[in-house]
C-alpha cells in the first residue's frame, strides 16, 4: 500500500509538468524554492556554533513545525492524498492507508528538503561522535513529528478544510503569513541592524519552545554533544512517545473521517440582519441597491477582507522603517506617511481594478438589468460608496496609527488629505481598468486567492503598473502641496489639505465612473464573457 | 397565441475555427412553451446567449417581442428573464437577498422587490433557507433561487438553459408547474434540455438543433412523426457512440 501511494504522489508530480503552463510554473519554482529552503536552512544551521546555538536552533525547529502545521491547510485541494475522502470508496482497511498515506506524505521535494535542511544540525550543534549519531535520530523524528503533525491537522479539519467555512478560513490564513513575511524582510533587518534583536533575544523563546517536540530534538542533540547521553535518550524517548501518540491519535481520525458525511451542504450559517432589511441600503434607488450590494461582499468575502488587510500591511511596511529608525527629520516622517497614504490607497483600487472578473459569473446577471450610461454609472458609484465606506476610515486610521507611532499625531492629517485622495484617483482609475482591460480571475486548488487567469498576467501587471503610477501621478499636486507648505501653521494647513484631498478625490472618482460607464455601455456582452470565463 | 414572441433570423457565431452557430432561424409564438433541445456541444447555450444579449452574434437578428435584442438592448432586457446553464448567483448573498437584489436590478421598488422574493421563496420550497448564504445551497436549490431571480420582475419571455438539471423530483414537478402556469397567461417559455420526456410531456414547440442548426422544428407532434421524442431525436442527429462494443468483460462477477 505504502509502495502504490508514493507512486500516486510521484504520479502527481510528474502530471503537473505536463499539465497546464500555469501547473508547470508552479511546480518549478516550488522545487526550485525546496531546494533554496534546503540550502538555505542547512547553512543557517550549521552556523549555529557556540553560545546560543541550541536555542536558534530550537526557534528554527519550531518555525519549520509550524509551517508543516499551516502549509497543508493551503495544499489541502492540491493533493488529493491529503483528503481522506478521496480514498473512502475503496476497499482499504485504516491502518494499510494510514501507512500509504504517511508514506506519501514523504514524498516529494518539500519533505525532502525539510530532512536535509535540518541534518545542518551536524555540522553546527553537534559535536563529537554521540552527538553527531543523537543528531541524525533527532532529525529523522522531528521531520516524523512535522509530517505526523500534518496529518493530524489535515486530517482532523478535512470536513471543514472542504467546505465553504473552512476555504474562507484557508483564505484568512494568507493575512498573517503575509504580514510574517513583511515582518522578516522589513523590520527584522532594521531590529537587528539597530541592535535591538541579538542572539540573546531567542534565550526568553527556548526557555517554553524547549518543551516543545522540536525543541527536544534540538536539545537532545546539545546534551548528546556535552556529554549527556541518558538526558539525551529521554528526551529522544519523549519525542518519539509524541510522535507514536500523535500518530495513534491521527488513525483513529482517520477512520472516522472516512465514514463522516461531507460537510460541505451542512452549514446552517445564516446572513445576520433583520429580515426586513435584508439589503442595507436597498431602499436608495439602484446606486443604493448596487452598494448595498458590494457592501454585503466586502463583509462577507474573505478575498475582499484580505484585500483590506494587506492594504493596511502595505501601508504599515512603507513607513515602518523610517519610524522605527527615530532618526527621520519630522517634515521627511510626513513626506513618509504621505507616501504610505499613497501606496495604501494605489493598492486600494488595484485591488478592485478588475471587478468584472472578480465578480464572475453573476456580472453576466447583472448585466441582464445595467443598461444605458445611468444605470452604469449607478453600478462604478456604487460600488465606489462601499470600497470609500471602508476604505476611508481604515487609511485614515492606519495613518494617524502610525503618525502617533512616529510622535507626531498632527502628521494623520497630511496623510489623511493623501489617503482621500488616493482613494479617490485610485477607483476612478479602477472602474476605468475595469472595463477597458477585463480578464477572467481563476481560482487555482491550493491557493486562497483569486489570479489572474492563464494568459492573462499581463493585463494583471498592467492594472498594477497604471494604478500606482496613475495615482502617483494624480494625487502629485497634494504631495506638492504638503512639502510646500511644512513649515506653515498645522491649524491652519491640515483642514486645507484634508478638504483639498477629499474633495479632489471625489472628483477623480467620479471622472473615473463616467469614462467607465462611457466604455462599458459599448461592450457590455464582451464583459459579460469576460465574467462568464471567470472562476471567481 | 398568433404573436411572435421570440423570433431569430439568421443567427450565426463562430469561435475560432469552430461554427458554434450556423445560422440558425427561429419563430416562438406568444403563450408557448418551446423546448430547444440538441446533443452536447450542438449550439444550444450559444444560440441562448446570443438571444438574451449576453453574447454578440456575428450575423443574425433577435427579436423578442418585435424588440430587436441587439438594437435596443435596454427595452429588450427588461422583458426577458433568463435561467443560465451555469450558477451566476451571488454566492455571499442569502437567498432572499438575491432574490431581492434581482428585483430591485430590474427596477423593482423596494418592498415590492422583497414581497415578490419572499412569495417565489415560499413558491420555490425555499423559505426555510431563506437567510443562508447561496454559497451553502446545493445544486437544485440554485437552481431553483436562479429561476426565482429570472421571474421577479414578471418577464414576458423566460429562456431556460437545462432548468431542472440538478433538482430532485418534488422541485422539478413545482418548477414544471410554475412554467405551464406562466404560459398559459400569455407569456412565453423558450428552454433547453437533454430530457426529451420532460420536453414531450411539457412542451407545446419542439426544435431541434445539431451542429449549430436547427434540423427539425415545429409542434412536439409534428418534430416526433408518431414516435417517441427521443428516437425522433436520435433519428435526426444519428447515434453517437458505439453502445459499449468491446467491454468484453463488463458484467462479468469473475474479475
Amino acid at each position: 500500500m505504502a509502495r502504490l501511494f508514493v507512486q500516486l504522489k510521484l504520479r502527481q508530480l510528474r502530471n503537473a509538468l505536463i499539465g497546464s503552463t500555469a501547473a508547470r510554473v508552479s511546480f518549478i519554482v516550488s522545487t526550485v524554492f525546496a531546494v533554496l529552503f534546503a540550502i538555505g536552512t542547512f547553512i543557517v544551521l550549521a552556523l549555529f556554533r557556540g553560545t546560543y546555538s541550541v536555542e536558534l536552533t530550537s526557534v528554527v525547529f519550531t518555525s519549520i513545525a509550524f509551517g508543516w502545521l499551516f502549509a497543508p491547510i493551503f495544499a489541502f485541494g492540491l493533493d488529493s492524498t491529503l483528503d481522506p475522502a478521496s480514498m473512502a470508496l475503496y476497499p482499504v482497511r485504516t491502518r494499510r492507508l494510514a501507512t500509504g498515506l504517511l508514506a506519501a506524505s514523504a514524498t516529494g521535494a518539500w519533505p525532502l528538503a525539510n530532512l536535509l535542511g535540518q541534518l545542518g544540525v551536524v555540522v553546527g550543534l553537534a559535536h563529537g561522535p554521540l552527538g553527531v549519531l543523537v543528531a541524525l535520530v533527532a532529525v529523522v523524528l522531528q521531520v516524523l513529528f512535522c509530517i505526523t503533525l500534518a496529518r493530524f491537522v489535515t486530517t482532523g479539519m478535512a470536513g471543514l478544510l472542504r467546505s465553504r467555512r473552512g476555504k474562507d478560513l484557508a483564505a484568512f490564513l494568507f493575512l498573517p503569513v503575509f504580514a510574517a513575511y513583511e515582518l522578516f524582510a522589513q523590520v527584522v533587518p532594521k531590529l537587528a541592524s539597530s541592535g535591538k534583536l541579538t542572539q540573546a533575544s531567542f534565550a526568553g523563546f527556548d526557555s517554553w519552545m524547549r518543551w516543545l517536540p522540536p525543541g527536544l530534538a534540538a536539545h537532545a542533540i546539545q546534551d548528546a554533544s556535552d556529554g549527556h547521553p541518558g538526558t539525551a535518550v529521554a528526551r529522544l524517548a519523549a519525542l518519539a512517545a509524541v510522535v507514536v501518540v500523535l500518530a495513534w491519535l491521527w488513525v483513529r481520525m482517520l477512520g472516522r473521517a472516512l465514514v463522516t458525511a461531507d460537510t460541505s451542504t451542512q452549514s446552517r450559517v445564516r446572513a445576520r440582519g433583520r429580515a426586513r432589511t435584508a439589503l442595507p441600503l436597498g431602499r436608495y434607488g439602484l446606486r443604493g441597491t448596487l452598494a448595498a450590494r458590494f457592501w454585503v461582499y466586502q463583509r462577507r468575502d474573505p478575498t475582499s477582507l484580505i484585500f483590506w488587510g494587506v492594504t493596511a500591511i502595505i501601508m504599515v511596511v512603507v513607513s515602518i522603517r523610517l519610524i522605527l529608525g527615530k532618526t527621520a527629520t519630522p517634515s521627511a516622517l510626513e513626506l513618509n506617511l504621505v507616501i504610505g497614504g499613497l501606496f495604501g490607497s494605489a493598492f486600494a483600487g488595484i485591488f478592485h481594478a478588475n471587478t468584472v472578473g472578480l465578480t464572475g459569473p453573476p456580472f453576466a446577471f447583472e448585466a441582464l438589468a445595467l443598461t444605458g450610461r445611468r444605470k452604469l454609472r449607478a453600478y462604478f458609484s456604487g460600488q465606489n460608496i462601499a470600497l470609500v465606506a471602508i476604505g476611508a476610515p481604515l487609511l485614515v486610521a492606519v495613518s494617524f496609527a502610525l503618525a502617533a507611532l512616529g510622535g507626531h499625531p498632527v502628521f494623520g492629517f497630511a496623510a489623511a488629505a493623501e489617503d482621500l485622495a488616493g482613494l479617490g484617483a485610485s477607483l476612478g482609475l479602477a472602474s476605468i481598468f475595469s472595463v477597458t482591460l477585463p480578464y477572467p480571475m481563476d481560482k487555482r486548488a491550493g491557493s486562497p486567492m483569486l489570479v489572474a487567469a492563464q494568459g492573462y498576467g499581463g493585463y494583471r501587471f498592467a492594472g498594477i503598473l497604471g494604478g500606482l503610477i496613475g495615482t502617483g501621478v494624480l494625487t502629485s499636486p497634494l504631495i506638492v502641496a504638503v512639502a510646500l507648505t511644512n513649515a506653515d501653521p498645522a491649524a491652519v494647513r491640515m483642514p486645507v489639505l484634508v478638504v483639498c484631498g477629499a474633495v479632489y478625490g471625489l472628483a477623480l472618482a467620479w471622472a473615473g465612473v463616467r469614462i467607465a460607464a462611457i466604455v462599458a455601455v459599448e461592450k457590455l456582452p464582451e464583459l459579460c464573457q469576460v465574467a462568464i470565463a471567470s472562476k471567481a | 397565441m398568433g404573436d411572435i414572441a421570440i423570433d431569430v433570423r439568421g443567427l450565426q457565431k463562430h469561435f475560432g475555427e469552430k461554427q458554434a452557430v450556423d445560422g440558425i432561424n427561429l419563430e416562438i409564438a406568444s403563450g408557448s412553451l418551446a423546448g430547444l433541445v440538441g446533443p452536447n456541444g450542438a449550439g444550444k447555450t450559444t444560440s441562448l446567449s446570443m438571444m438574451t444579449g449576453l453574447l454578440r452574434p456575428d450575423l443574425g437578428k433577435v427579436f423578442i417581442n418585435g424588440l430587436d435584442v441587439w438594437a435596443d438592448p435596454v427595452a429588450a432586457k427588461a422583458v426577458i428573464g433568463v435561467v443560465p446553464d451555469q450558477a451566476r448567483l451571488f454566492e455571499r448573498l442569502s437567498g432572499a437577498e438575491m432574490l431581492e437584489y434581482a428585483g430591485r436590478l430590474y427596477g423593482l421598488p423596494a418592498d415590492e422587490a422583497r414581497s415578490r422574493a419572499a412569495q417565489l421563496l415560499d413558491t420555490l420550497d425555499l423559505a426555510g433557507d431563506a437567510r443562508r448564504l447561496v454559497a451553502d445551497y446545493s445544486t437544485g436549490m440554485r437552481k431553483k433561487t436562479m429561476l426565482g431571480c429570472a421571474l421577479i420582475h414578471n418577464p414576458s419571455v423566460l429562456f431556460l438553459d437545462e432548468p431542472l438539471e440538478g433538482v430532485d423530483p418534488v422541485s422539478g414537478d413545482v418548477i414544471r408547474k410554475l412554467l405551464t402556469r406562466f404560459t398559459s397567461s400569455g407569456s412565453t417559455v423558450l428552454f433547453s434540455s437533454h430530457v426529451m420526456e420532460l420536453v414531450e410531456q411539457i412542451c407545446d414547440h419542439v426544435s431541434v438543433i445539431d451542429k449549430g442548426r436547427i434540423v427539425a422544428t415545429g409542434t412536439t407532434d409534428e418534430v416526433r412523426g408518431g414516435k417517441t421524442l427521443q428516437q425522433a431525436f436520435i433519428d435526426l442527429v444519428g447515434p453517437r457512440a458505439r453502445g459499449g462494443e468491446g467491454l468484453t468483460w463488463l458484467g462479468s462477477s469473475s474479475s
